[in-house]
């Protein structure tokens, strides 16, 4: 069927102008022709020729014959489906049967697009060119049939994203239908429905009302704490459905029960911010959580607890020192602890021997006993560093309390000892468990000598070492060791088990006898000086007008290498960055030589321990820079991961660092299961689509959703064809023929 | 033996046959290894060692009563010794005014009390504003511009440093406090006005040389309680003020 179309060739004035010009000549024939011809005759000419000019004005105005053919066409619809992790948290509120457990929000998006006799994905797939997509942070196509085997996988949700990149494909323009739960994290912009592109149907997943859920929500915890200084933890309970109830909140180390608190739930919603705080008293990386136990009912216990690590450093390196008398080399080292801002001194002089006897009772004296037990059965492990300084035990503890010492070397502790007439073999340390600790064999003659001058002299060890590097160029340093001034007391020694940094030259001892040891005893490092005079280093320097700093600096590195200070130790992991879940985690190793240059063919054993515990051997190669070593790490699941290396070379363990890492994902998938309902409505209004809860979901839906597509763009493709009548030969024919009538009367009638 | 060895022990014999108590320190005894050296300054002017005899009975209190390995007797040393700084402790007593330091003494010595030695002044005359009181005041303006000597606080911790001080001894009792020159937490300078040297000294026959006065023995004892806690102070500094040491102490003292 065709339709008569004025299409416009010319501009209406046009038109109306000719058409009054035609009226007007039309009345003036008429006139003229009145006068010769009867009233009939002049009549049926004037109406010709009104017929020419209707016909010509009629084609004037561009009038088309349009042939109209309706063809209804399959629509393309885009089905999108969360796939999420938290479409695995239980779609319904009410407890399922202990035998059968509540169907995930995922199962339910399932059992909605599969069951029954005409299943939706069936019925939405015959009416409509149907594109189904899963989604999480990023989407992926799927075949129809591989819906039954989605799983809830995606670490995180960008719904909002999600929706306007795929509003870009024409499939998508028409139309979208989204089943998800809402709850969208990680979206780099603001939720703004109205810029989406497209109408979306957003179908919620799960339920708000009797929604039960006990969480800790928001959370912080520092990365790093000091020893011996409290640290806090700032988190936010929240609780959906448990009014009334009181639970408790736990703080542990590991599993170890730091504290408990109590959380009394009287509102729903509810939150509570709650403070924690604890003072770790032990170097080294700890893992802490906080936890609250699953409530009946809870849809979603998993984020009932947080994990975090502490990397607890010390803000002071504690120094025992015991001196055997007063001395200037106590006077000196003291000066020079004091005024290291790491360093948290505790010092005994003792200031009487058994043999002194004074003249006053005892109460007159500001003596104190020396607290043996408390010294080396309870506080020994809390300080880093012993320092032995011209002490023996003898005179004043049973030697089995050294064993403490050797043990507390042994697990990781510093051990210095400085010469003098009470040290060393003279201070009976040949007979004592310290003998296998010290970096020095001793002689078992005693023979202090404090005659003539001793000149310290680097070593090619000590010239690299960092105890002995007082500059950072070799040269400077090695000619301001020559300009030390001269010590004037030596113990000798059989030989040095370690590293000789220090001999003596000078007539006050054996040409090249050790001056300065260093040495390792199970985890802890040792030093040996022997001799007393080093503070003639600082004072002696300042009498000659020079500086005193090399001496400070002197005492300062000591502690610091036997402190294990990082910078001084010989295997190194450097800082490991938190990652996600699937992303290469290089990790990087320094190792150097007792020496401290840098180690070039060295076996670093590399594990990496998952969350669970399970060691995982990493290989590595040398890189780039000289005695730095890498290998590659993928984390496959969030958790906190420990890493541990250990180097040797030629045989010999150069030493052992350890680290952590986490691997977590930003989004919090798994946080926050309240299903974000308000969100998809707003979605869904602002797109100009519809909310619907998928329980509310039934044949109707379906209608009604087609009904609101159609509305919004019809399926109908009209095709029509257009016949233009003015440019045909049969117009012109029949004003030809109207003009060759009037012609043929006007003749017969005499005009012409 | 070599050439030094042989030079020193010559000057031993020499300087111990005339002049007794006074000896080097390093060559007293082969044996122990002395950690402390009583150094009195000579000086221009006045009287530089008004109690020649006086350091040696201090010493042996000191080694007597603590753990401290002394030299016997005194070195002299003057402020522009080489060696002076092989001393860090420094005793300077006199009775008179004295000529003021040159400017290098002062520096020298500004530059010892400010890196870690100590000196300890004794005034034989105890007159303040006269005499050798004067002098010291003088030069010390000039050490320390501006930090002048002020009165140690009763719990300063070089009257704590070996026997709980609550006097102050001497031949007199010119002044019942000590006074000091601090910088930061420690005190490089005591000033006593007291003449402890008067009390300390002893004759070739043992006897004191001077009477105390007018606390007697007592006084004199508390002048070498003083002496000893000196010395400790110097080589311990605040040691005593440790907080492991201030709750024992305190009980002490309140008893």
């Amino acid at each position: 069927m065709s339709d008569l179309y004025i299409l416009g060739a010319l501009p209406w004035w046009l038109v109306a102008l000719i058409a009054g010009a035609a009226a007007a000549l039309l009345v003036r024939q008429f006139i003229n022709l009145r006068e010769r011809l009867s009233r009939g005759q002049t009549t049926f000419l004037t109406l010709v020729r009104t017929c020419v000019y209707a016909g010509l004005i009629f084609f004037l105005l561009g009038p088309a014959l349009i042939d109209k053919r309706v063809t209804k066409l399959r629509r393309p619809l885009t089905l999108l489906i969360d796939t999420s992790q938290s479409m695995g948290f239980p779609a319904s509120a009410k407890a399922g049967a202990p035998d059968k457990p509540v169907n995930s929000r995922l199962d339910l998006v399932r059992q909605k697009l599969t069951a029954g006799q005409t299943p939706l994905l069936q019925r939405l797939n015959r009416d409509y060119d149907l594109h189904i997509i899963r989604f999480g942070t990023g989407t992926e196509p799927i075949a129809p049939e591989n819906i039954p085997r989605l799983r809830p996988q995606d670490p995180g949700t960008r719904l909002i994203e999600v929706l306007q990149s795929t509003a870009k494909d024409p499939a998508a323009r028409s139309g979208m239908i989204v089943f998800t739960d809402g709850i969208s994290n990680g979206e780099a912009k603001a939720v703004d429905g109205a810029s989406i592109g497209a109408p979306v149907f957003t179908v919620g997943v799960g339920e708000t009302q009797g929604f039960t859920d006990l969480r800790i929500a928001s959370f912080g915890a520092p990365e790093f704490a000091f020893r011996g200084r409290e640290f806090k933890i700032e988190l936010t309970v929240q609780a959906f459905g448990l009014k009334g109830k009181s639970v408790p909140l736990f703080f542990n180390r590991g599993k170890n029960l730091i504290a408990t608190r109590n959380i009394t739930i009287d509102a729903d919603p509810f939150e509570q911010k709650v403070t924690l705080s604890f003072t770790p008293k032990e170097l080294g990386t700890h893992t802490f959580s906080v936890s609250l136990p699953p409530q009946p009912g809870e849809q979603i216990p998993q984020n009932n607890q947080r994990e975090f690590k502490v990397d607890v450093g010390r803000d002071k390196i504690r120094v025992l020192t015991l001196s055997g008398s007063p001395a200037w080399n106590y006077r000196f080292l003291r000066m020079a602890l004091k005024q290291d801002p790491l360093v948290e001194l505790v010092s005994f002089v003792f200031l009487r021997t058994p043999t002194d006897t004074v003249d006053v009772p005892e109460n007159q004296l500001s003596l104190i006993p020396f607290p043996i037990d408390d010294i080396f059965l309870e506080e020994l492990k809390n300080f880093d560093v012993v320092v032995l300084d011209d002490f023996s035990y003898r005179a004043y503890f049973n030697p089995v309390y050294l064993e403490r010492v050797r043990d507390f070397v042994r697990d990781g502790g510093g051990l210095a000892m400085f010469g003098g007439a009470r040290s060393f073999d003279n201070g009976g340390y040949g007979d004592s468990a310290l003998r296998e600790v010290l970096p020095v064999e001793l002689d078992g003659k005693g023979t202090f000598q404090a005659r003539g001058e001793v000149q310290a002299t680097l070593t090619p060890a000590g010239k690299a070492h960092p105890i002995t590097r007082l500059l950072p160029d070799s040269k400077a340093n090695e000619e301001t060791w020559r300009k030390m001034p001269a010590l004037t007391g030596v113990n000798p020694v059989r030989s040095v088990r370690g590293e000789t940094l220090l001999t003596a030259a000078g007539d006050g001892a054996q040409p090249g006898a050790p001056l300065l040891a260093i040495g390792r005893f199970g985890k802890g490092r040792t030093l040996a000086l022997m001799s007393d005079d080093a503070w003639r280093w600082n004072f002696i320097a300042v009498g000659n007008k020079e500086t005193p700093q090399n001496h400070l600096k002197f005492v300062r590195q000591s502690i610091r290498w036997l402190a294990q200070e990082p910078a001084f130790e010989q295997v190194q992991i450097f800082p490991i960055a938190t990652t996600q879940p699937g992303e290469k985690v290089p990790i990087k190793i320094k190792v150097l030589n007792d020496d401290f240059t840098p180690v070039r063919q060295a076996a670093v054993q590399v594990r990496v321990f998952s969350p669970e515990g399970e060691p995982i051997v990493v290989p590595t190669a040398p890189e780039g820079e000289e005695g730095e070593y890498g290998g590659e790490f993928t984390p496959t699941r969030e958790g906190i991961y420990r890493v541990e290396a250990e180097a040797s070379a030629s045989g010999k363990t150069l030493g052992k660092d350890k680290n952590s890492f986490t691997a977590a994902y930003s989004y919090g998938e798994m946080d926050d299961g309240l299903p974000r309902l308000d969100l998809l409505k707003k979605i869904a209004e602002s797109s100009k689509g519809e909310y619907i809860s998928i329980n509310d979901w039934n044949d109707r839906t379906f209608d009604k959703i087609a009904a609101k597509l159609e509305q919004i763009a019809p399926s109908e493709i009209v095709e029509q064809r257009q016949v233009r009548l003015w440019n045909n030969l049969w117009p012109f024919g029949l004003i030809l023929t109207l003009l060759s009538i009037e012609w043929w009367m006007r003749r017969k009638w005499g005009l012409i | 033996m070599n050439r030094r060895q042989f030079v020193r022990i010559l000057a031993y014999g020499l300087s111990g046959s005339l002049l007794p108590g006074v000896l080097d320190a390093a060559e007293s005894d082969d044996k122990r290894r002395l950690q402390f050296t009583f150094a009195q300054i000579k000086y221009r002017g006045g009287d530089w060692n008004p109690h020649p005899l006086a350091v040696t009975p201090l010493l042996e209190e000191l080694m007597a009563r603590t753990s401290v390995e002394a030299a016997n007797a005194k070195r002299e040393v003057t402020l522009s010794d080489r060696d002076l700084f092989n001393y860090p402790f420094l005793y300077l007593a006199g009775k008179y005014e004295f000529e003021p330091f040159n400017q290098e003494e002062v520096e020298t010595l500004r530059r010892f009390l400010s890196y870690g030695g100590f000196l300890l002044i004794d005034d034989a005359l105890g007159q303040q504003g006269y005499g050798f009181d004067k002098s010291v005041r003088r030069e010390l303006q000039r050490i320390f511009p501006g930090n002048e000597l002020k009165r140690l606080p009763s719990g300063h911790a070089a009257l704590r440093s070996y026997y709980l001080l609550r006097r102050v001894g001497g031949v007199r009792i010119a002044s019942p406090n000590l006074e000091g020159i601090s910088i930061g937490t420690s005190t490089p300078v005591i000033y006593c006005q007291n003449d402890l040297g008067g009390a300390w000294e002893r004759d070739q026959l043992g006897n004191w040389t001077n009477p105390c006065t007018p606390g007697g023995e007592p006084q004199r004892k508390d002048a070498f309680h003083l002496g000893i806690n000196i010395i400790l102070y110097a080589m311990t500094e605040n040691y005593k003020d440790d907080l492991i040491h201030v709750p024992f102490i305190r009980r002490r003292l309140t008893r």
